[in-house]
């Protein structure tokens, strides 16, 4: 995949930003610095962390920790259930959308994304595609499917009693991608 | 007829003040949403590859059924093929014995609802919980959904508070936010401690074996997380070819539903993913999962019927509820099954639910047309709505309304009971051109409106008094009057004839002409819309003249008909086609024959334009009518929002149901004023009666109703 343009990011950011989602743009050296940020500000104090390659080479486990938070990087399914706020990275974003797409069978991953009041999904943005299409066509000319392909646009909604627009509900009440600069 | 029971359930809808609230707003914002989240999409070319995957689907059903069962079980899930609601839910049933499952979270499965899933396993001693917080909220109130989309649209947040305090036996205040925290603290105890999770698909894939759920709140994904076991509840019809066909569906299903973009979540399964098992010692492994594909006798009678296959290719968006005037009114209560609401609802519910439910509730379709504009699999809703009603007159005739079709259909009768109508009127005419009153059982005729006169002397015997004074004419041109033409606006048609003398073309009346056959047609009397047919096509003898004309769209729309009712091949089909080929509505005949001109007396006119729903929608002209009237000196055209939804006539509608009319036409009333206009035009003498006599009973003075063809000879002083 290519390097993402600034034209590509800020269409991402908008997009998300038009659904209520957040969008802090970092190097890969900042990834924990921004996180610890974001969730700082939220008041948020203890997390769960999937951890993957970039977030290890980035220590944002220790990031998170140096700010003074309570960080889970195992027993997932067990932390989620109190843990206020998770971290995972996605493997694809859409543009037009403003779309972070998990597109790997974990289950932590899963369950950070899902169950977390505030969620921060990192992606690098050589992974963001512009379109909505392009998006399709990747996924259908992957030589297998991966078992779980999800995609997540902003924090959860409802507007189920009075038609009133209500952010929150069963998955995250907050989420903010953290694009992170190719190197 | 409606059935008492109906019109009871009506009434009680209509005076459900949070639904005409809530529901009322929801219809009225939806389209100008809808339209923003289209915006850089084009939607006529999503349809039509939407109609195009689910339309291949159709045709290889069998092979996506197998194909989808191997992929999904080569990828660790298990597929049933259930022949029969029965056999699914006895499957299931094992299912969760054998598992030892107590506990379920449910996201929205249309399919489920069916198989009443969640009262067969309740009765189990399963807890069954609905996650979505709509279908949580009336499943707390012992309801049925009054929206496919947005299940609990009739209950407000004091409502909704009562049932959360209920429930929870904590105090929960009507503020909305606080009750969707509530239901996020309820139902999160419940994901974590389910043993299973059931999901409903919006598109299940053949090549790849994939279910795709599509959901806002997060429900859909958690119940897809944090369950050891996963199972997919699906009819046959979710099936698609290939996983890049399910991009088209997704494209407009959120814009159609919601008017969205895109939804929060889109979730796609393919075979088992992991899951944890034991949280304690972080265990995982692949979940267990299965997929239950639905494929009943009803499914299989919808695909062996052609006129009825095309309910396949519905996506289950739910916009044509959304822009139903009549389903904004009464909400999928009524206008539905327990299932499926509004007018595919209808459809849904002949095969899938309950024939009898969908008998009473198909006449609620106004037959406007508004649903096809927008839905996302290119239904023809109202078509196939008539062929319903056609069944049911086939199978259950109404010896009442069949008397009454039977005497439209007699030309002479008909006839002769308008001309002792236009006699007997008088005690409730009261002298005034309009009647307000009527007595008894025909009240509902005068609710909310008045009715005109009938014309003392009928056009028929008028029109040979006319003097047509057109050197060299450019042809002849018959003219189709149709029932109000002839028998109430007699001026109307004079002036349709002194129009299109003045440029040049003379008019013929065929004195055997009867009317076109539209309310039969409209009440799926096929036999009596057949004999009008053959009667006018006799009479009209096409083959004599340049074109017919109709200043009624629904007569030019049912001309046009003509040959559907006569094989192909035979003679009549062969005259039907002519006089249908050759028939057009006055503005569109007048227009292309060269009527545009800028004459006129140059008086200040501000006019504000109702489109009749058989001109747009059916007939397509939505431009000359209004080019003609600009182009008219003095003309100011003001349109008025909503111009195109239905005043509520309805052809019969108005009749059979009044009380739904009403409130449609009173909306319309309402948005005629916003305009300030002084004319409304229009060019249907059916809403020219609708409208005028909803202004009438409501006391609006200044505003007169016109038909386009009577502006044209006013303003050019041509009578």
């Amino acid at each position: 995949m290519s390097k993402m343009t600034d034209a590509i990011y800020d269409k991402f950011a908008k997009n998300l930003e038009a659904v209520n989602g957040g969008c802090v743009r970092t190097s890969k050296q900042g990834l924990g610095q921004a996180i610890a940020g974001v969730f700082r500000e939220a008041g948020i104090q203890d997390a769960c962390v999937k951890e993957t390659p970039l977030l290890q080479e980035a220590d944002v486990a220790g990031a998170l920790r140096a700010a003074g938070m309570e960080v889970y990087t195992d027993h997932i399914r067990l932390h989620a259930e109190a843990a206020r706020g998770g971290v995972s990275e996605n493997q694809y974003g859409i543009a037009e959308l403003g779309t972070l797409v998990q597109g790997h069978d974990g289950a932590d991953e899963r369950i950070i994304a899902t169950a977390s009041e505030f969620y921060v999904g990192v992606i690098k943005g050589s992974a963001i595609v512009e379109q909505y299409d392009d998006m399709f066509d990747l996924l259908s000319g992957l030589p297998e499917l991966p078992n779980f392909i999800g995609f997540m646009t902003g924090p959860s909604r409802t507007a189920d009693i009075e038609c009133v627009t209500t952010v929150g509900v069963h998955g995250p009440i907050r989420l903010t991608a953290v694009v992170v600069d190719d190197e | 007829m409606a059935s008492e029971d109906l019109k009871q359930e009506i009434r009680l809808a209509l005076d459900n003040h949070t639904l005409n609230k809530t529901l009322g707003t929801f219809c009225k914002t939806y389209p100008a949403k809808r339209e923003k989240a289209y915006e850089g999409i084009d939607f006529p070319a999503v349809r039509e590859k939407i109609k195009e995957v689910k339309s291949y689907a159709a045709g290889h059903i069998d092979e996506l059924i197998e194909e989808f069962t191997a992929n999904c079980e080569k990828r660790g899930g298990h597929v049933f093929h259930a022949t029969s609601p029965d056999q699914a839910m006895e499957y299931i049933r094992d299912l969760v014995r054998e598992k030892g499952v107590k506990s379920i979270v449910k996201s929205k499965s249309m399919a489920s609802e069916e198989i009443h899933f969640n009262s067969v396993l309740s009765g189990d001693g399963v807890l069954v919980q609905e996650t979505d917080l709509g279908e949580f909220i009336i499943a707390l109130e012992g309801n049925t959904p009054v929206h496919m989309v947005m299940p609990a649209l009739h209950l407000n947040k004091e409502e909704v508070a009562d049932l959360f305090t209920d429930y929870t036996k904590e105090k929960n205040e009507p503020v909305i936010a606080e009750e969707v925290k509530t239901a996020r603290k309820v139902m999160r105890e419940r994901f974590i401690h389910a043993d299973m999770g059931v999901s409903g698909a919006n598109v299940a894939v053949a090549e790849t074996g994939t279910v795709f759920t599509m959901s806002n709140e997060g429900n859909g994904r958690m119940v897809g997380t944090l369950p050891p076991i996963h199972l997919y509840i699906f009819g046959i019809e979710k099936l698609v070819k290939s996983f890049s066909d399910a991009r088209h569906i997704f494209k407009a299903l959120p814009r159609n539903g919601t008017g969205q973009r895109i939804t929060s979540y889109i979730s796609m399964y393919t075979g088992a993913s992991e899951v944890t098992v034991n949280k304690e010692t972080d265990e995982k492994q692949k979940k267990d999962f299965y997929a239950v594909i639905l494929d009943d006798p009803g499914r299989r009678e919808i695909l062996a019927e052609p006129e009825f296959r095309q309910i396949f290719d519905c996506i289950r968006c739910g916009a044509c509820l959304d822009v139903c005037p009549a389903f904004a009114l009464v909400g999928g209560h009524v206008y539905g099954s327990k299932v499926y609401t509004g007018g595919i609802g209808t459809l849904l519910t002949h095969f899938l639910v309950s024939e009898e439910r969908a008998e009473q509730i198909q006449s609620i379709c106004l037959q406007c047309g508004r649903c096809k504009e927008v839905c996302g699999g290119g239904l023809q809703i109202p078509e196939m709505i008539m062929k319903l009603r056609e069944k049911s007159v086939e199978e259950h005739p109404n010896a009442i309304k069949k008397f009454a079709l039977d005497a439209v259909s007699d030309r002479k009768l008909f006839h002769s009971m308008l001309r002792i109508a236009s006699v007997a009127q008088g005690p409730f005419t009261k002298g005034q051109p309009m009647i307000r009153h009527l007595p008894l059982f025909l009240s509902g005729l005068t609710e909310g409106r008045s009715f005109p006169n009938i014309a003392q002397v009928p056009f028929r015997d008028i029109f040979p008094t006319i003097k047509q004074d057109v050197p060299n004419p450019k042809g002849t041109i018959a003219m189709f009057a149709g029932c109000l033409l002839d028998f109430v606006y007699t001026d109307l048609a004079r002036d349709v004839i002194a129009d299109l003398n003045s440029i040049g073309w003379l008019v013929d009346f065929p004195m055997g002409q009867a009317c076109c056959g539209c309310p039969a047609s409209n009440m799926g009397d096929r036999e009596n819309g057949a004999r009008e047919a053959e009667i006018n096509i006799e009479a009209m003898e096409a083959e004599k003249y340049d074109y017919i004309v109709s200043a009624c769209p629904s007569c030019t729309h049912q001309l046009r008909e003509y040959p559907t009712f006569f094989e192909e091949g035979t003679e009549m089909h062969q005259r039907a086609t002519e006089l249908a080929n050759k028939t057009f509505d006055f503005c569109k005949l007048f227009y292309d024959l060269g009527g545009v001109a800028e004459e006129g007396d140059s008086k200040a006119m501000k006019v504000t334009y109702h489109d009749s729903c058989h001109l747009c929608r059916s007939l397509g002209v939505t431009c000359e009518q209004r080019e003609l009237l600009t182009r008219t000196p003095g003309v100011e055209l003001v349109e008025m929002e909503e111009h195109d939804n239905c005043c509520g006539f309805g052809g019969t509608y108005s009749v059979l149901y009044p009380e739904i009319a009403k409130p449609i036409l009173e909306k319309k009333i309402q948005h005629i004023q916003d305009t300030g206009a002084d004319v409304v035009a229009v060019d249907c003498p059916g809403c020219m009666m609708q409208i005028r006599g909803g202004l009438d009973a409501h006391g609006v003075e200044g505003i007169t109703v016109k038909h386009t063809a009577e502006i044209i000879a006013e303003k050019r002083g041509l009578v």
